[in-house]
């Protein structure tokens, strides 16, 4: 059965991943931006990650910058990476639906590295995800899988591994990769 | 009264000094024969993206002037990135608007709205720090250097005719995906310097 996971177990694992990253890249001669900042998160608001989103607010070593649109998110993450910030994306399953444009030409076919956290806003708690009433939590793995994006389940706290696992595969393999969170975050 | 976007890029490619610069569309064909280097990174494809591409560029690197050569069609398409820039505010961006009041690329359809469309005014409406118009090369040149010195952000309308070329008539250039190492080579490189 699914749990919710809190904030701030997500939030330290966050955190890890992105110092990691950035000591990556700062092994990589100089491709880490400068900064006191451990990285950037892409928010369009996910009603699901809305304890994540409150938590961060108060979590000075990232940077949580609010997009208009997920499409932007996408192209922002691209500029980012250009110019070596750590970053990924926390979008809502609809958000998804509504960049799909922009994760083929980006994130595919222009091989950015892009990681997304993804809320399963509406999955029901007794349901698998892919036997949902809601369209919108049914056809998000599918969709994935169609655009061969990798990507796993948060299903609990034992999952928050899959967070660095996938970050590190978005850049080991230049392209997206996801992790869906499955029930809402407390 | 307007300009040939040719002229226009002329103008900033002689003010643009070491600034990154994401041409899109219209302007790309041409800017890869005007100023080809590796301080550019052409978003074409991407239904809008340039603004915000940019936007992470200058984020990550509020060293490096990054200077956005859009569309008024392309803006359209991600008109909230105003808004997303100016709530960033990053002092080190301009964003130059190539406005002919057509998808060029397409056909030459006219953009919702037309020409009247005020880029500049919502663009200091969304919170930009400043944005003006200009409909000539010898304003424009007047002008140029102090715009891209100035804290952004900053949205310059500027009134142009259509390109010689699109990226329909004159593909080409490096792939994206190769333009995005190329780019993040050297902003590294740029930095150990």
């Amino acid at each position: 059965m699914p749990e919710s996971i809190p904030a701030p177990l997500i939030i330290d694992t966050l955190k890890e991943t992105f110092r990691e990253a950035r000591q990556a890249l700062g092994r990589d001669s100089a491709h880490a931006a400068p900064s006191d900042r451990l990285g950037t998160i892409l928010s369009v608001p996910d009603t699901h990650q809305k304890t994540v989103l409150a938590a961060l607010e108060h979590e000075p070593s990232i940077r949580v910058l609010t997009c208009a649109t997920e499409d932007e998110a996408n192209a922002i993450a691209a500029g980012l990476y250009m110019g070596g910030e750590p970053c990924l994306l926390m979008i809502q399953h609809a958000g998804l639906y509504a960049s799909v444009n922009t994760l083929r030409g980006v994130a595919i076919d222009g091989r950015v590295p892009i990681f997304y956290i993804i809320g399963l806003l509406s999955r029901e708690r007794d349901k698998d995800p892919s036997e949902s009433r809601s369209s919108m939590v049914r056809y998000c793995e599918p969709l994935l899988d169609t655009f061969g994006v990798p990507h796993a389940r948060l299903e609990g706290p034992g999952d928050l591994h899959y967070i660095p696992e996938f970050y590190n595969l978005s850049r080991e393999r230049r392209g997206p990769a996801a992790v869906l969170v499955g029930l809402e975050t407390i | 009264m307007t300009m040939k976007p040719e002229d226009v890029l002329r103008a900033i490619a002689e003010e643009r000094g070491d600034a990154v610069v994401v041409p899109t569309m219209t302007t790309a064909p041409a800017w890869r024969t005007i100023a080809p280097d590796d301080l550019s990174v052409a978003c074409v494809g991407f239904m809008g993206g340039a603004s915000s591409m940019g936007l992470g560029i200058a984020l990550a690197r509020p060293e490096r002037p990054v200077v956005v050569l859009d569309g008024d069609g392309s803006l359209l398409m991600q008109l909230g990135s105003l808004a997303t820039i100016a709530g960033a505010a990053p002092r080190n961006f301009a964003h130059l608007l190539f406005k002919n009041g057509v998808y060029h690329t397409s056909g030459s359809q006219r953009i919702p709205g037309g020409a009247t469309v005020d880029f500049a005014g919502m663009a200091r409406a969304a919170g930009y720090r400043n944005a003006y118009t200009i409909d000539n090369l010898e304003e424009l040149r007047i002008r140029l250097a102090e715009i891209l010195a100035d804290d952004g952000p900053v949205l310059v309308e500027l009134h142009t005719s259509e390109a010689e070329q699109t990226p329909m008539t004159a593909p080409g250039g490096a792939p994206f995906s190769r333009q995005v190492e190329t780019l993040r080579d050297r902003l590294a490189a740029g930095a150990e310097a």
